[in-house]
């Protein structure tokens, strides 16, 4: 019973590993309010983040960002304005609130949200 | 402009072309926050975020009258009737010792051709009587004093009319500073309190522009929080320097909301959370 748990243990770990690996740091950005603050404006899933009521932005989830290569969420990241005029999101690399490698580990942490 | 700096990324997105007046610009608003939220009475935007959120509303009204507020109004009005070394106060430069003023305020001043806010009058009192003035982001002093003369009109109906072309531009300079974008966030005042009036910020719902003007100053952890005060905290929150206080720019945005807010009830000391 006991290798079986542990079995069962290590699958769920090797199950969750391609999002754990990324994730910390780009979970991290997206809540802490000193760096992307994105989790004020969207809601996440489950349990990838923090339950809120937000509702500013649409809420965040792996079928919501299938349309979105990592070159598209990139340039949002960017600078949304450019795709979306009168956006309230802000210019996170435009006006660097985020390092160009800060906005690569947000968008792992996106393209891994279940 | 005095900041430039935090100005230059400025984006007009939420601007209408060519301004068309004051009472042009609040009826356009009143309108789009009504179809938005059409369930919300426009008088209740002086609730705040409560406006939005049944949750806070009930917090709000378990907490009304602010259990702080009561120092606060002592203080004030010891402050407001304290006698000068010339043996006047405060309560006496104003008509009726300061009952229902309020509602007049941010005037425009003819001879200056600026905005006088109550900040402003509460200073041109002590300075003509010779005595120190105060800063006007002392809440311990100022904020007292505006809690206790706000106060004094409660439930009085707003009355600041924009009726002269002068007044126009001055509403004007104020909409334009609420609806520019500015600070690293690049937000406007606007982006949240109109485009995103009543949508979640966390958990927090954004209170609506209308309201700004009624509901100041709120207690919050025992202190009474001008509208001024509000202005420059969020200005810091969306990561741009915020307008001195006392400013011309801040006396603007002042008048640009109050003369919003124009008809609807002064209803000032509530609670509000951190």
């Amino acid at each position: 019973m006991r290798a079986a748990l542990r079995l069962l243990a290590i699958a769920g770990a090797l199950a969750s590993a391609p999002v754990s690996a990324q994730a910390p740091d780009g979970r991290a950005l997206f809540i802490r309010p000193d760096k992307g603050n994105c989790i004020a404006c969207h809601q996440l899933p489950g349990a990838a983040g923090p339950a809120t009521k937000a509702d500013i932005g649409p809420p965040l989830d792996g079928a919501r960002l299938k349309g979105w290569d990592s070159e598209k969420l990139r340039a949002l990241l960017e600078d949304p304005a450019r795709m979306v005029p009168d956006t309230v999101k802000p210019p996170y690399g435009r006006h660097r609130i985020l390092e160009a490698a800060e906005i690569d580990r947000l968008v792992e942490f996106l393209r891994a949200l279940p | 402009m005095r900041f430039p700096e935090i100005l230059a990324a400025a984006l007009l997105a939420l601007v209408p072309a060519a301004h068309a007046g004051a009472n042009a610009v609040r009826a356009d608003i009143a309108a789009r926050l009504a179809a938005a939220h059409p369930g919300v009475a426009p008088s209740d935007y002086a609730l705040g975020a409560a406006a939005f959120d049944a949750e806070r509303r009930a917090q709000l009204e378990a907490n009304t009258p602010a259990p702080e507020a009561a120092g606060i109004l002592a203080e004030g009005k010891r402050l407001w009737t304290r006698k000068f070394k010339n043996g006047r106060s405060l309560a006496q430069c104003f008509p009726n010792g300061g009952r229902r003023i309020a509602a007049a305020y941010p005037q425009l001043e003819a001879k200056s051709k600026r905005i006088v806010t109550l900040e402003t009058a509460v200073n041109q009192c002590l300075r003509t009587h010779g005595e120190p003035i105060l800063e006007a982001a002392d809440a311990a002093a100022m904020g007292a004093i505006l809690a206790y003369v706000r106060s004094l009109a409660e439930g009085q109906k707003i009355a600041v009319r924009v009726a002269t072309p002068l007044a126009e531009e001055r509403f004007e300079q104020g909409r334009r500073l609420y609806f520019t974008r500015m600070g690293q966030q690049n937000y406007a005042c606007a982006s949240c309190h109109l485009q995103s009036a009543g949508k979640y910020f966390g958990n927090t719902a954004l209170p609506a522009a209308p309201g700004a003007a009624s509901r100041w100053p709120y207690v919050r952890e025992g202190r009474a929080v001008t509208l001024q005060a509000q202005v420059r905290e969020c200005l810091e929150r969306m990561g741009a320097a915020p307008f001195p206080a006392g400013s011309d720019e801040l006396s603007q945005v002042d008048y640009f909301l109050t003369a919003l807010a124009t008809g609807q009830t002064i209803r000032p000391n509530a609670w509000r959370p951190r």
